[in-house]
């Protein structure tokens, strides 16, 4: 089964993230900090992890240098309230990018992706 | 031996003597004055004593005092008339120093002296002319002519001045009101033909000036040191040069002759108008300071303006910048809790737990989702949160800034043509910056068209960079005046001044790309934006 990270610092982001993407037959662990990401990475591996950018005080984009340097058969997807970050950082680190919204149509077809991507490779 | 003279004749009336003449009454009775004052040139008087032997030790006593009285009375007749003359001299320096001492325009005391040195209540030359030296002091340029240009002027004026029977002081005053602009441009073929580089150290006029003396030129087109240009074009065989030096400074000459009475200049004139050249030159280089430090206040103010105007608009930018800050903070702050109230509302329709209230989701997800629609909105156009550098396109930018203006544009007949290169590669830039420069170089090119015209917009790629140009077909600039737009507040007569391109020259340099203007083979110019390739593996 496919295991999928969700970092994000609002609990019930988390919540309803976790719970919609359980319903879609994945298995979800969730962190409030980057720290809490990095002790389930350190354990676990994930076929596809899903960050937010604004972290209260942390930046969801250092934890992703740090994923891409070392997780290269891990998809990262970035979660951002911020639709025009969209333009800069798709084409550039990250392997997805969709922007917070009620309907997770998008999030979910863009995990499908990373993970037909890497079922291919 | 007949006697002829009173004195010799004692019963003679006195009152017959036909030297004393109706009001000198006084001499009647006073045989001493009468003696000095007619007896001593009186013909009868002096046949009368030649009357006397020639041995008589008393007739020789009496000729020579004679001699020596008419003498020593020429000689002090002499000194009363030149004493008389200074004295009126004084009192006419006086007068101008006044009028120069209180007069702060340059044209006001160049009026002064222009008028002194011509009027007939003054110098009395018929005609002068003033040559300045210019800022650099590489010229002597010719500034101002006043007199007749020809015999019927010059007696017509004189005829004026005459019946007008003004004060010199008025005479000043009514040609700097009416006169000067019309005078000037009277001899302005003259005054072009004087106009001297200071280099020529040969010519008359430098040599006055750099000898500190005038020149009083006799006999000028025998004289193998005058230039026959400048014979001829003064038209006279004597004229005065007189330089006009100020603390040590080269103010400029003065020019005069009197080409129409043909009166010589005497040593006497060129010393009078020597002492009335110190002043003069004093007040013409008081006048042009005063006349600059104006000019320099004057742009002073202007630059504080527009310096004041640009700290607004940074500090409206700044405001800006925090209302677009706070935007993009609540609008985050509230997309977080909006998915989530709209993600488990549509979780909750979905479990079908909740069927008999299944409108009351409807309206809950429907209401998040127009929210979360609004808060698109308010990002999409929150400037402020646009990264500050991007990977663009270029040519996607060109396209832009030129949709924007060219509206504008072709109201005034300009139309802007795009040439843009297929086959650019995304570039690092920072787009707001980078359209900002764009816009004010095809701003500044569009003032230089006079009329209707086109104005090219050009991408091109190379290997080590990418270039964004503006091609102005109506403008050549000079090299002064490529200066000059790199320089705030710099002015050129044909560009004007501004902060707009050199703005631009300094966001180009900060944002590590750079900024030229060439020349157009066939004439014009090409405003280039150049923008470094990013290489693999750099940092942004």
């Amino acid at each position: 089964m496919n295991r999928i990270l969700i970092v994000d610092d609002e609990a019930s982001i988390r919540l309803l993230y976790s719970q919609e993407l359980m319903d879609e037959g994945y298995e979800v662990d969730t962190a409030g900090t980057i720290d809490e990401a990095l002790g389930l990475l350190s354990e676990k591996s994930y076929s596809v992890a899903l960050l937010d950018i604004k972290l209260k005080n942390e930046s969801g984009l250092d934890l992703l240098q740090k994923l891409v340097k070392e997780r290269h058969d891990m998809g990262v997807i970035l979660s951002t309230a911020f639709s025009c970050y969209k333009d800069d950082f798709s084409a550039w680190l990250a392997d997805g990018y969709v922007v917070k919204s009620s309907d997770m149509k998008e999030l979910k077809d863009e995990i499908k992706r990373l993970i037909e991507r890497k079922r291919v490779r | 031996m007949g006697y002829k003279c009173c004195w010799f004749n004692p019963g003679r009336n006195i009152k017959e003597c036909p030297n004393i003449e109706e009001g000198e009454e006084y001499l009647f009775t006073s045989p001493r004055k009468r003696l000095v004052e007619k007896c001593i040139n009186c013909k009868a008087f002096q046949e009368d004593i030649e009357q006397l032997p020639e041995e008589s030790a008393l007739r020789k006593i009496i000729v020579t005092l004679c001699e020596e009285y008419r003498e020593q009375k020429g000689h002090l007749q002499s000194l009363s008339a030149f004493l008389t003359s200074k004295s009126r001299e004084i009192k006419f320096l006086h007068e101008l120093s006044l009028v120069l001492q209180t007069s702060m325009e340059l044209d006001e005391v160049l009026s002064v002296a222009m008028t002194a040195i011509t009027s007939g209540k003054g110098f009395g030359m018929n005609r002068a002319f003033l040559l300045m030296t210019d800022r650099d002091r590489k010229y002597l340029v010719g500034h101002l002519g006043v007199g007749p240009r020809n015999y019927e002027e010059a007696w017509r004026i004189w005829d004026e001045v005459d019946r007008s029977n003004f004060s010199l002081t008025e005479l000043s005053k009514e040609f700097y009101k009416t006169k000067i602009s019309s005078e000037r441009a009277k001899f302005q073929d003259i005054l072009e033909k004087l106009t001297i580089s200071r280099n020529l150290k040969e010519h008359i006029f430098n040599r006055a000036l750099n000898d500190r003396r005038p020149i009083l030129v006799e006999n000028a087109s025998q004289n193998p040191d005058i230039d026959p240009e400048l014979v001829s074009t003064l038209g006279v065989e004597q004229f005065l040069v007189m330089p006009l030096i100020s603390r040590n400074r080269s103010i400029g000459i003065l020019l005069a002759d009197n080409f129409v009475t043909n009166k010589p200049i005497t040593p006497r004139d060129v010393q009078s108008l020597q002492t009335f050249a110190f002043p003069v030159a004093f007040a013409i280089e008081r006048a042009s300071l005063y006349e600059r430090l104006n000019d320099e206040v004057g742009k002073q103010a202007e630059a504080n303006q527009k310096l004041k105007e640009q700290q607004e608009l940074i500090v409206r930018m700044e405001n800006m910048a925090v209302v677009g800050r706070i935007t993009s903070s609540i609008a985050h702050s509230i997309r977080n809790p909006l998915a989530a109230i709209g993600g488990y509302a549509r979780s909750l329709m979905k479990n079908g737990d909740f069927n008999e209230k299944k409108e009351y989701l409807e309206q809950i997800l429907q209401k998040a989702k127009q929210l979360d629609e609004v808060l698109e909105e308010v990002l999409s156009y929150s400037d402020s949160i646009h990264p500050a550098i991007d990977c663009w396109d270029l040519n996607h930018l060109a396209v832009s800034v030129v949709a924007e203006m060219e509206e504008r544009f072709e109201e005034n007949g300009l139309t802007i043509v795009l040439n843009l290169d297929a086959d650019l590669p995304q570039v690092w830039l920072d787009y707001k910056q980078i359209a900002y420069c764009l816009k004010t170089i095809i701003n500044h090119a569009a003032l230089t068209y006079p009329e209707a015209g086109t104005i090219e917009v050009e991408t091109i790629g190379s290997e080590e960079s990418v270039r964004l140009c503006v091609i102005d077909k109506a403008v050549t600039l000079s090299d002064e005046m490529k200066k000059a737009l790199m320089t705030p507040f710099m002015e050129t007569a044909e560009l004007g001044q501004g902060v707009g391109l050199p703005l631009c020259k300094v966001i180009l340099e900060r944002h590590g790309s750079s900024f030229e203007i060439e020349d157009l083979q066939g004439g014009g110019t090409r405003y280039c934006i150049i923008l470094q390739k990013q290489k693999e593996g750099e940092e942004s």
